[in-house]
């Protein structure tokens, strides 16, 4: 093993500590401290491993492997934005023009700054500056406040409006109310705004009917001629709102059916991805204690590059979720 | 595969001319990290407290064979300018009609160039072991399996789809 040619063969075998640390006393830690040369020049090499390229190499595969399974954790939401898009288009591009493009590409830009900080605190790290290490890490927190502040005001102002999944979807402005779509669409605003007020007449018209059944009847069927024919649509058709396959007669034709839908894949997209910035806000504090104690240098630098990598995982996520929610054509 | 890593090609004939004795495996890696350090700050740093095998502070022939590759600075903001400027692109071209699909495609591929820039740089992946690269990407591969088999198999079923909101259409 003293033998340059098999000494990285040994480095990486776990079966073979060095012999100081193997004689006499199995493998209690205070022998370490005193026969085993490698752990004590490094106090943050933990006893199972031999050498600090060693515990670097695992934790960084450790760390490798943790985003595959966050990949595919996401995969599953994914797969239910697809699917659910490919089936109602309209649902889409109806929702997104209730969503803020302004605060989206906002918390973006503060994203893709807290990932240089973070990849700058990692060689930070690696250099031991250890000013410019603590700089960096309160930024890269400071940045995940930030983003999660956007969201605060995006999800309030969400609650507000009634624009939550399920049966709590009550928008309280109708879509022909947004200024985004008026400036964008101003005919269809307008075709949609006349279509809600026959659909407004026909929900009162059946409670007017209760009385008189023969009568409501009539009026039913009134109603039902008066609805728009496909043609008719064309502005909502060209505009997006509504889907060729979801000419239904019973919903609301100035709002796709199972627009609804898209709040539940929305809150649970931005939800867990926002969850997971506060987990990283909480392993970077934790990494400001370790670096405030100066346990950070060339050859102890893992965990600030593990808890980056995280960090430019979910960096990554919002990549994707911002078009795809947000920029919606 | 992990394990062959480019130090073993590296490290020992490296520092074999000046590392007088080797006794132990840290002896490269902790040598070529402090001259990593040194070279870096420009000037020799305080010796660390474990200093064990000194080489005299002379830095090393290599700079970049620490435990880890280290980011130049300015690559740092060369790719975070071109994020930026992608965004500004990404969100530009939302208000160019190409049509349903074309927009998605064309935010997709941005968002992909996006990804890329920052698991090439960001992420080391440039660098690191070609291992940790065929990880991430079998993930990816994985989740473009189950996006496009579920796709694919809504399509299939669509007509099903289809003629049942008919029905339900007729009925009302």
């Amino acid at each position: 093993m003293s033998e340059p040619s098999t000494e990285t063969q040994a480095a990486k075998t776990a079966s073979a500590p060095p012999p100081a640390a193997h004689e006499g006393h199995g493998h209690e830690d205070h022998g370490h401290e005193a026969h085993d040369p490698i752990h004590a020049a490094n106090p943050h090499l933990a006893h199972h491993f031999d050498t600090p390229q060693q515990q670097f190499d695992a934790g960084k595969l450790g760390i490798w492997l943790f985003l595959l399974t966050e990949v595919l954790f996401f995969a599953g939401l994914f797969c239910a934005y697809t699917v659910y898009r490919s089936m109602n288009p309209e649902v889409f591009v109806y929702a997104h023009y209730f969503l803020d493009t302004k605060l989206g590409a906002l918390n973006t830009c503060v994203l893709l700054i807290s990932s240089l900080t973070a990849a700058w605190a990692v060689r930070n790290a690696q250099l031991r500056e250890q000013k410019m290490l603590m700089i960096n890490i309160v930024v890269t927190i400071a940045c995940a406040c930030t983003f999660m502040c956007v969201k605060y005001v995006e999800y309030s102002h969400k609650y507000h409006d009634g624009l939550l999944p399920g049966h709590n979807f009550q928008p309280k402005e109708q879509i022909w109310e947004l200024k985004s779509f008026r400036d964008k669409h101003p005919e269809a605003a307008e075709y949609a705004e006349k279509l809600a007020k026959l659909d407004e007449k026909k929900a009162e018209a059946p409670a007017g009917g209760a009385a008189k059944p023969s009568e409501g009847k009539a009026e039913e069927k009134a109603e039902k001629i008066e609805r728009p024919t496909e043609e008719e649509l064309e502005p909502l058709l060209n505009a997006g709102l509504v889907g060729p396959r979801s000419l239904d007669p019973s919903a609301h034709i100035s709002r796709p059916r199972m627009a609804h839908v898209f709040f539940g894949i929305y809150f649970f997209m931005t939800g867990l991805h926002g969850f997971h910035v506060l987990i990283g806000i909480g392993i970077w504090i934790w990494m400001l204690v370790k670096a405030a104690k100066g346990q950070f240098g060339p050859t102890y630098f893992g965990p600030i590059d593990f808890t980056a990598l995280y960090w430019h995982l979910v960096d990554l996520i919002w990549i994707y979720l911002f078009p795809l929610l947000y920029l919606i054509h | 595969m992990s394990d062959e890593n480019p130090e073993s090609k590296d490290n020992g004939p490296a520092s074999d001319p000046e590392g007088s004795v080797k006794t132990t495996e840290t002896t490269p890696t902790k040598a070529e990290a402090e001259a990593l350090h040194m070279l870096a700050k420009g000037k020799p740093d305080e010796p660390t407290k474990n200093h064990r095998h000194d080489h005299g502070g002379a830095p090393h022939a290599h700079d970049d064979h620490g435990l880890a590759h280290t980011m130049p600075i300015p690559l740092l903001f060369g790719v975070l300018g071109a994020l930026l400027v992608l965004t500004i692109a990404t969100v530009s071209v939302t208000s160019i009609d190409l049509g349903h699909t074309g927009n998605l495609v064309v935010a997709m591929v941005i968002a992909t160039i996006k990804a890329a820039l920052v698991c090439t740089f960001f992420m080391h992946l440039f660098w690191d072991k070609k291992f940790h690269t065929v990880l991430f990407l079998t993930s990816v591969l994985f989740l473009i399996l189950f996006l496009s088999m579920a796709t694919a198999d809504r399509g299939e079923y669509q007509h099903l789809v289809d003629e049942y909101r008919a029905q339900q259409l007729q009925v009302k």
